[in-house]
């Protein structure tokens, strides 16, 4: 199908299969991997794009659902899109608006026509379809698009997952068809089939027959065993064409970046970085420090040392300790800091690839976000040994 | 370290314009007059970083309440070995301490001889007259208050307020003689409403060595007219060449006859508190003929779903952040969704105009026309008690999970 895209690899580690490419979308380019941030509602919890831009950040989510329900579909695309209505003129990806109905939505029910679901409003029954996502997405405007698809937890078996794995390519078909703006939105497919290899791999190729602009690892990061989780993502991107960008939905944690990125996967999202900004945690290499502790009142160093960002630039643990969550300004500090850590780490990887060191980052990387060796996840070294790195040798 | 305050032009009744001017190490600090000190809360400006704040070139001045952050013994800034400038990354501005809150006093339970109470996140705790320059000593401020001892109760006797002016000048011959060189003590004015009190009060404060006055409009009167005319009586009896600091005059009404009668400075508070209501200022000193012949906002509420489609900056013409970015339709969505960036905005906006609003103050006063331009003001304006009760119906409730 069509695409508003290009995307070229640009450097490939000799040892994993990570690689870094050069993504470029209709609002500019996007160095991959990427973490993209989470903007729900048109915004990124309390940061300016003055910000954002700052930080270095190049594309960003909404949420479909959010924005179809306030401000709604008729009003954003009456004020231009959600480029315009945030002032965001970097790149967007919107989800298909699915997978809240299903982790919001008690009553959600889903039917061979859509997601059937009640309003949060007024209690109707509700029809998210296909086609209403696709044109919901095209008011948005968003540079990249995703599929409605038939998402089920990562943790049911037994024939609803087939069924979902089906329907998705089915629903796929139909959002092919009623995608009204492919000159400038990229849609991608959205891998399903649960926990199944074989469904996983009768899905991919169904799906790589539509020639999406771009793949997207879904039904995963719910829960799920991580040693099948990897498993899952490193069979995706073996059998996905290497030509397009593999995006894994819901990806976020520091070392899950490290090592999808090391199995060949180029994108990410996940609410993580700036919702536990708004508890008062702080991600740092070694960890995250949750700076409500009355251990930091009197902690005079910044969050990070070598962290270049605004709040370590300019303020002491104690001084955040005194706000978080009780001041905005608290919260704005370590969000900005914790995308800062996010944009950072993604950049260091790319680093690593470019100059051929992707395998010593990774054992410098381990060794200080978990002291010892003893507390390396096993799912971790698995997947790294699948990928010719021995973290224990 | 100095501090110099000069009067540049003074015009028939109390009107002043000046500068205050403050010197240290290799930084100058010019607060032109009459002006404002950027409110905070915690020893930061509410809703904003610090680029943020930066974006409003105006702001040059902050006043910092130490009951917002000692509620732990011994408060961890005392231990910051670089002051509290540099702790509450406040370098570049002037650092104005006292310690209530000047936007919002608590009323608690009463001071004594020897202490004061104040409200802080874990309670009421008492602070010790001594132990209090103490911690002026440490946090080295530019300016800050001698301790008060305000009034809080609804209808004082006669003999509770000549207590409060006879400890807060005690309090304040004890700071002075224990300050550390280099900080300089502006004195507390009391005397409530009490017209003999207030001003045996400023003459007295008027006889020791501080560097300016603070005068406490809150829990006086209901209008700003009835405020200003009690503090007046100790307005009157205060030298010229020293600054006058006012708290608890925040509308564009309380600050025009503020100016009138000689007040220096003001704070923020009232931006805060309208940026929390999710109002913008749109209120201007430099009013339109057209203009005249209708009753004119000086606010509007971003709440109102009117907004909704409105893809006008909060104020077209206006040079901030929120309006050379953003529209009134994404601030009511932000408002709307209860998401953290509508205050931000607001607050941007809000601070920005309020300091504009000060500079074209000074430039009235500066071409002899402030007085007409005021009166103008009250003329074209609503009341300003109508805007207050709107307010009190919508509040901002902001998410933090």
């Amino acid at each position: 199908m069509k695409s508003a895209l290009s995307w070229k690899i640009v450097a490939k580690c000799s040892t994993t299969k990570a690689r870094v490419g050069l993504l470029t979308l209709p609002h500019g380019p996007v160095d991959t991997p990427v973490f993209m941030p989470v903007g729900t509602q048109g915004t990124l919890k309390g940061l300016t794009p003055k910000q954002l831009e700052e930080l270095n950040c190049q594309i960003m989510l909404n949420n479909t659902y959010h924005l179809g329900l306030r401000p709604g579909q008729e009003l954003i695309e009456e004020l231009g899109g959600s480029h315009k209505f945030q002032n965001w003129n970097r790149n967007l990806l919107t989800d298909s608006g699915g997978f809240q109905m299903v982790s919001l939505l008690k009553l959600a029910r889903i039917t061979e026509e859509g997601v059937e679901f009640q309003s949060p409003h007024d209690g109707t029954t509700m029809l998210l379809t296909p086609e209403h996502s696709m044109s919901l997405q095209n008011s948005i405007g968003a540079d990249i698009i995703m599929q409605l698809d038939d998402v089920v937890s990562s943790l049911t078996t037994g024939p609803r997952v087939e069924e979902a794995m089906h329907r998705s390519i089915r629903w796929l078909d139909r959002c092919i068809n009623s995608h009204k703006k492919p000159e400038t939105q990229n849609l991608f497919a959205i891998i399903q089939g649960g926990l199944n290899i074989d469904l996983r791999k009768k899905c991919i190729e169904e799906m790589v027959k539509r020639d999406t602009p771009g793949y997207a690892i879904g039904g995963l990061s719910g829960g799920e065993e991580k040693d099948i989780f990897w498993k899952i993502v490193s069979f995706s991107t073996d059998m996905l064409p290497k030509n397009k960008p593999i995006y894994c939905m819901g990806v976020g944690y520091a070392e899950d970046l490290v090592v999808c990125s090391a199995l060949g996967v180029d994108m990410y999202d996940c609410v993580f970085p700036t919702r536990t900004a708004r508890f008062g945690n702080a991600l740092t290499s070694k960890g995250p420090l949750n700076l409500k502790s009355t251990k930091f009142a009197q902690d005079f160093e910044p969050i990070e040392k070598d962290c270049n960002c605004l709040t370590c630039k300019k303020y002491t643990r104690a001084y955040i300790h005194m706000h978080a969550t009780r001041e905005t300004v608290g919260c704005h500090l370590i969000t900005l800091h914790n995308v800062s850590y996010q944009l950072r780490l993604m950049n260091s990887i790319r680093q690593a690839i470019l100059n051929d060191e992707f395998p010593s980052f990774i054992q410098r990387f381990f060794k200080e976000l978990f002291g010892g060796k003893d507390n390396y996840p096993i799912w971790a070294v698995n997947a790294l040994k699948s990928v010719n790195i021995e973290l224990l040798p | 370290m100095s501090l110099l305050f000069n009067l540049l032009k003074t015009s028939e009744k109390s009107l002043r314009l000046g500068n205050l001017i403050l010197i240290k190490n290799e930084q100058k600090i010019i607060l032109d007059t009459p002006n404002c000190l950027a409110y905070t809360v915690r020893g930061c400006v509410p809703h904003l970083t610090p680029d943020n704040l930066h974006d409003i070139p105006l702001i040059e001045a902050v006043t910092v309440t130490l009951e917002h952050f000692i509620d732990v013994q011994p408060p961890p800034s005392t231990q910051f070995p670089g002051g509290l400038h540099k702790f509450l990354n406040f370098e570049k501005y002037f650092l104005f301490i006292d310690i209530r809150d000047s936007g919002n006093i608590k009323a608690v339970s009463s001071n004594a001889d020897k202490y004061v109470s104040i409200y802080t996140n874990h309670g009421v705790r008492q602070v010790m007259f001594d132990s209090y320059i103490e911690y002026m000593n440490i946090y080295k401020p530019d300016v800050f208050a001698s301790l008060a001892d305000k009034i809080t109760d609804e209808v004082p006797s006669l003999k509770r307020i000549r207590k409060s002016v006879d400890r807060t000048l005690k309090w304040l011959d004890n700071a002075l003689s224990n300050v550390k060189e280099g900080i300089h003590v502006f004195g507390v004015l009391t005397g409530h409403n009490n017209k003999e009190e207030r001003i045996r009060s400023a003459k007295e404060t008027a006889k020791r060595n501080v560097s300016g006055f603070v005068l406490n409009g809150n829990f006086l009167g209901n209008t700003s007219r009835e405020r200003i005319n009690i503090l007046k009586s100790s307005l009157d009896n205060l030298p010229s060449n020293k600054p006058r600091l006012a708290y608890g005059l925040g509308t564009p009404e309380d600050i025009l006859l503020g100016v009138s009668e000689g007040i220096d400075l003001f704070d923020t508070h009232y931006a805060a508190k309208m940026t929390d209501a999710g109002h913008a200022f749109i209120f201007s000193l430099d009013i339109k003929n057209d203009l005249d012949s209708c009753k004119q906002q000086k606010t509007i509420n971003l709440w109102d779903t009117y907004f909704r489609d409105d893809i006008q900056p909060l104020l077209v013409g206006c040079q901030c952040y929120s309006c050379q970015n953003h529209t009134r339709a994404y601030i009511h969505h932000l408002l709307n969704v209860h998401e953290m960036l509508a205050t931000v905005l607001l607050m941007s906006h809000n601070l920005f105009h309020y300091t504009k609003f000060f500079k074209s103050i000074r430039e009235s006063i500066d071409q002899g026309t402030f007085s007409s331009k005021a009166e103008r003001f009250f003329k074209v304006y609503d009341d300003e008690y109508k805007q207050e009760k709107e307010m009190t119906e919508n509040s901002t409730t902001v998410i933090l999970n």
